[in-house]
């Protein structure tokens, strides 16, 4: 394993998923290290994180208090096609278990959970002129090639 | 029933404050947001608990609002719709609506799955695991996605950083 220092270029690259808290071991501490000593990366970190915390600063308007109502209602009017017999009757309660699951462990499930390449059917080809598309660097690159 | 009815009231605020920063618009936000709680009922036989019901219902509301961009270009809105300012504070009223047009031409600049992965990282404080899994891609991918996210939103706000407006 390397123990060679980081460099700022591999620091900057780093800087979001420090940030984020997403970084362990041996790269958060390779990049805690070099912040300790280099100026500029510090200051880099800095503008990073006065970005976001103006996003954050930005509120968003209220939901309509009749969402929940709306949905309901839509619900409700909808027919769906119900299974005859024992499907019914398994189709109901797998229904019920689902959601009372997903209430009573406070909703979210842990760890553990695979990662998908199924994409999401969007539009990730949009390209705004000039701005930064694509990067051959990334944490996982860094961190095989022993920065 | 009863029982997804509190979850539709538990998700209700982030979804639609997800939705929102994606489309620009509450309308359309508060149209996705309801399609998608409707679309998460109709799918629920199909949610087998692999992923958070949360992440799972904010992927269906993503794949709604990626879907209705490409059929239509969302209209910007101004913050008229935001909370009334506060009579009492008019100086701090102004500099928070001149932060939230700020922040919307920002991200409105960022390429929707760019500016998805942004928003689900700051305004609902995914991780970038949750994040994988509401955009349906890999943990790798997202870090890729939020780094050029991060360095685009520098560039959009250059301009107004530069005229003294932020």
């Amino acid at each position: 394993m390397s123990n060679k220092a980081m460099n700022c270029g591999q620091a900057k690259r780093l800087l979001p998923p420090f940030l984020d808290e997403e970084l362990s071991g041996r790269m958060r501490d390779g990049a805690s290290a070099h912040l300790a000593s280099c100026p500029a990366c510090r200051a880099e970190l800095e503008a990073l994180k006065a970005d976001i915390g103006l996003l954050e600063q930005a509120g968003t308007p209220e939901v309509t208090p009749f969402l929940v109502t709306r949905v309901m209602a839509e619900i409700r009017g909808r027919r769906r096609p119900v299974p005859r017999g024992f499907g019914r009757l398994v189709g109901s309660l797998a229904a019920a278990l689902v959601v009372a699951v997903s209430i009573g462990a406070g909703v979210f499930f842990g760890s553990g959970l695979a990662q998908t390449s199924t994409p999401v059917a969007a539009n990730s080809t949009e390209a705004a002129v000039g701005y930064v598309e694509s990067s051959t660097a990334d944490m996982y690159s860094l961190m095989s090639g022993g920065y | 029933m009863a029982a997804f009815e509190e979850l539709v009231r538990r998700h209700q605020h982030g979804l639609f404050s997800y939705l929102y920063r994606m489309c620009r618009n509450s309308s359309d936000a508060e149209e996705m947001a309801q399609a998608a709680m409707v679309k998460a009922w109709e799918k629920l036989g199909g949610f087998r608990g692999a992923s958070s019901f949360k992440t799972w219902l904010y992927r269906i509301g993503t794949n709604l609002c990626f879907n209705l961009r490409t059929r239509r270009k969302p209209t910007e809105e101004l913050v008229e719709t935001m909370a009334a300012p506060d009579a009492a504070r008019p100086e701090q009223a102004f500099q928070q609506k001149v932060c939230e047009e700020v922040v919307q031409r920002a991200l409105a600049r960022l390429p929707a799955d760019q500016r998805a992965a942004l928003v689900l990282s700051v305004y609902q404080d995914m991780s970038y695991r949750e994040i994988a899994e509401t955009m349906g891609k890999t943990v790798r991918a997202v870090d890729s996605l939020l780094f050029r996210a991060k360095t685009n939103l520098r560039k959009a706000l250059a301009g107004d950083r530069a005229k003294g407006v932020i």
